[in-house]
């Protein structure tokens, strides 16, 4: 690894330079001007999300605030867990300990670094990572591995059954780094009552793990609290995807970011709330005015990412869509299936709250619906998986067309991507399969992938 | 050496199962060793494990596929899609590894663009990526249901009786495997590394019934064999699936013998035995899912790291060849934890990635395998403790 790259721990750096973006929206425009000429790689990301008011404020400082956490986290005598985005981090927080999440934790330092984590995925292969695993995590676990942030106490991760390369991340950094390991692992089934048994026991040896390494016991009152907290998020979430259904599309693109990114790592958490109802808010007031969540204003066309979405310096496909007139219906990364979400049709969480067991079984369900848990997990046809949803978001949301943006890494789509994209096609739904790397621009350019999008737009006459 | 084996090991078809198939009787494919074959056996039907062997190409394997998988899978969907496994009545698709559980999608889709390629019976096998208490339970009950689909789709019963005694036949495999180990194992081994490869592949691709005789017949032979490969270099092979014998030619080649692995297809799959007890369903479920010994299985790596060490030490190895085939991150990954663990020991490891299938990158691979080779001292490492 270039030494630049080591003088000062990843984490702390994603932190300070978190921290330097929110405060600065909080002065003038004199003072914003110059804390931006200090921190210039991640000017155009701080322009274009505090153009979009309190929720982009909100934003900044959330992450602020969650990287305070994983920095301070030993100093305050809690555990620091390494985990993944599809493992839901609310029984992390229940039980004190602070979740590293890896791959909003590489999108983060992919959007204010010039180059990315670029040096970082470089030394997982250094360390022994085959060079075709999965950048998503290569990224952020690079610095983890040389020792450029606060070590992780274990790792805790969902993913056995559903992504290879994700879990093999994790077992490889566990036995790298010598902590102890738990995945929770799930069958190729969803709703039967043989798959629901298998989420609550492993569930609930999981939390008998977290209770070994933490050495305290789960609070049923402080879960509670917690819980209570994600009912509210999930309010304000479903709602915001009802609003992403009206033509225009009131949402502006990047809240889809905002919503993800927060509730991966602080669900349940107050500055996740805060920043959904600033989100809300926005996009009713667009409603209200019948106006799209677009900076250009005019509708042009509206694009249903199936997969997750592209993550360069500066967010340039979200100032792209935003630019050409295209509305983000949202990725499978902002499908979580509570109840009362559109989608759900009878299969999302019940979140109950009764007691110490009807919760842990509502985290049960829940974790097993997260983005990717869901719908990867079986063959892509059958009943529940992501050609089916895929399908009903296209009519529901009124899609144009689809995207599918992902890794090289993805084994688990890439195996069966082109009889996805036909699927689609074949339901009337254009569908571009983007061959870069969301992570890792030097796969391909972000101009790169621009030019095919655009190609697509054309040759498809979607504008 | 039986040419009953080279012609299993080496290709597709052969002439045991044509003359299984003239007497009516049914052959099942599946694509892991996690896919309990007692259950197939005890249904009067012979297991086969699929492989991509004999692929000149994999333009139908890419047609389906994406670009970033795996060409085993891929050059499995080759031979199917060329007709090479008409001989299949079913098959059993295994939620194993993610390019190899999409062979699913892949094989149902290519299916409409060679209509009959696809086999009578199509089953999906789910199998837990651990073994505990709760995923024993699901995976014995996944097994029932594996049980319960062939009894109705081909009309048979599968009694407690038969499975007791495919347990038995099974078991007996594996032990006879085990002794072909030792032998491999010996100061002056009798046989090559590549003579191992093929007796353990053709295990794969006849009916235990005709195996086990040929089997015993081929250990007496080489207890009694004058021949050795004494003084040679002494190699383990490791990594993901090698199911054909080119890639320990070339390691022979270069003047060494693989005298251990625990290669998928190769040595591994023979570890352990199901208890001849009851319940019989438990019992086989527990043994295919105490097989941790392929890297999807999350969270064993000190279990595998344990077996590779017990193996250097019975084989008395000199130098550890590490492989994986390209996009086999699993093996890949996990690979590099070995070297990194087993060099710190001192002993000598290589990690080589490659494309699965008959070299289609020999030269490259036949030149860092030589230089390793050249790097490797016989008899001079100090043996772990396993």
């Amino acid at each position: 690894m270039r030494k630049e790259y080591t003088e000062y721990p990843f984490d702390w750096t994603l932190h300070s330079l978190f921290t330097a973006a929110s405060k600065a929206n909080d002065g003038t425009k004199k003072e914003y001007d110059r804390i931006m000429s200090r921190i210039g790689d991640m000017k155009e990301l701080a322009d274009f999300v505090f153009g979009l008011g309190e929720a982009g404020a909100l934003f900044m400082k959330g992450f602020s605030q969650y990287t305070e956490a994983i920095t301070t986290a030993h100093q305050s005598g809690k555990k620091l867990a390494l985990t993944t985005f599809c493992q839901s981090p609310a029984i992390f927080w229940a039980m004190d300990v602070v979740p590293i999440v890896l791959e909003p934790m590489t999108v983060l330092g992919n959007l204010v670094r010039k180059g990315g984590t670029s040096e970082y995925m470089d030394f997982c292969v250094e360390a022994g990572f085959t060079e075709t695993s999965c950048s998503s995590q290569r990224g952020a676990l690079g610095a983890y591995l040389y020792g450029l942030a606060e070590k992780p106490d274990f790792v805790a991760i969902d993913t056995g059954g559903i992504c290879d390369t994700n879990a093999n991340s994790f077992t490889f950094a566990a036995s790298y780094m010598n902590i102890p390991f738990y995945q929770i692992n799930y069958p190729p089934t969803l709703t039967d009552k043989r798959a629901a048994d298998y989420h609550r026991s492993d569930y609930r040896n999981f939390i008998r793990f977290l209770e070994e390494q933490t050495g305290n016991k789960l609070d049923e009152d402080r879960l509670r609290v917690i819980m209570k907290e994600i009912e509210v998020q999930d309010d304000l979430i479903c709602e915001l995807q009802e609003l992403q259904r009206l033509r225009p599309n009131p949402v502006p693109v990047i809240f889809n970011l905002f919503i993800y990114a927060l509730r991966f790592t602080m669900a349940g958490q107050e500055p996740c709330t805060t920043m959904l109802k600033a989100c809300l808010d926005h996009a009713k007031a667009n409603a209200a005015r019948g106006l799209s969540g677009l900076s250009t204003v005019e509708e042009k066309s509206r694009a249903l990412f199936v997969y997750i979405d592209h993550y360069a310096t500066n967010v340039p496909m979200w100032t792209f869509l935003d630019r050409m007139g295209i509305s983000h219906l949202g990725c499978i990364l902002t499908k979580f299936y509570q109840e009362g979400a559109f989608y759900a049709n009878g299969g999302g969480y019940h979140l109950d709250s009764a007691n110490l067991d009807t919760m842990i079984d509502t985290l049960a369900e829940q974790n097993s619906r997260l983005p990717m848990v869901k719908q990867i997990r079986g063959p892509y046809d059958a009943p529940d998986m992501w050609l089916e949803e895929a399908l009903y978001l296209k009519d529901s949301m009124n899609a144009d067309f689809a995207v599918y943006s992902g890794t090289p890494g993805c084994r688990n789509t890439w195996g069966m991507v082109k009889l996805f994209a036909k699927k689609l096609e074949d339901a009337g739904l254009p569908t571009l399969v983007i061959n870069a790397d969301a992570f890792d621009e030097r796969v391909e350019s972000w101009e790169a992938t621009q030019h095919r999008f655009e190609e697509f737009l054309e040759l498809r006459r979607l504008l | 050496m039986n040419p009953i084996f080279k012609e299993a090991a080496a290709h597709v078809d052969n002439q045991v199962i044509r003359d299984w198939k003239a007497r009516g009787k049914k052959v099942i494919g599946h694509t892991c060793s996690h896919v309990p074959e007692e259950i197939i056996t005890a249904a009067g039907m012979m297991p086969y494990r699929l492989r991509g062997i004999e692929s000149e190409t994999t333009s139908i394997g890419d047609t389906y596929f994406g670009p970033f998988i795996c060409s085993c899978p891929k050059a499995i969907l080759q031979k199917a899609g060329e007709g090479a496994y008409k001989f299949l009545d079913g098959a059993v698709m295994v939620q194993s590894c993610d390019s190899m559980r999409r062979l699913d999608e892949c094989w149902r889709a290519a299916n409409e663009d060679y209509p009959g390629i696809l086999p009578g019976f199509w089953h999906y096998l789910g199998v837990p990526h651990k073994a505990v208490d709760y995923s024993l339970k699901w995976f014995s009950q996944e097994i029932e249901l594996f049980k319960t689909h062939i009894e109705e789709h081909f009309g048979v019963e599968i009694t407690e009786e038969k499975l007791l005694e495919a347990v038995a036949l099974y078991n007996e495999t594996r032990d006879l495997l085990k002794e072909l180990d030792e032998i491999r194992a010996m100061e002056e081994t009798p046989l090559s590394g590549q003579e191992a490869m093929d007796i353990v592949l053709a295990g794969t691709a006849l009916p235990k019934q005709v195996y086990n005789p040929l089997l015993k017949e081929t250990l007496a032979e080489l207890k009694t064999r004058k021949t050795h490969h004494g003084g040679k270099k002494r190699i383990l092979l490791g990594g993901s699936v090698v199911d054909d014998p080119s890639l320990i030619s070339v390691i022979e080649g270069e003047g060494a013998v693989v005298v251990a692995d625990t290669v998928c297809f190769g040595s591994r799959s023979f570890e352990g035995l199901v208890p001849e007890d009851s319940p019989i369903m438990l019992t086989i479920a527990g043994r295919y899912l105490h097989h941790q010994f392929c890297p999807r299985m999350f969270g064993y790596y000190k279990d595998r790291m344990g077996l590779i060490l017990q193996k250097i030490k019975q084989a008395n190895v000199d130098g550890v060849i590490l492989q994986n085939i390209r996009f086999c991150d699993l093996h890949g990954s996990e690979n590099g934890l070995f070297e990194r663990e087993l060099e710190s020991m001192g002993i000598p490891v290589i990690r080589l990635e490659r494309e699965y299938g008959a070299m289609a990158d020999e030269g490259r691979l036949r030149m860092r395998i030589g230089a390793f080779l050249e790097s490797v001292s016989v008899g001079n490492i100090e043996k772990p403790a396993a």
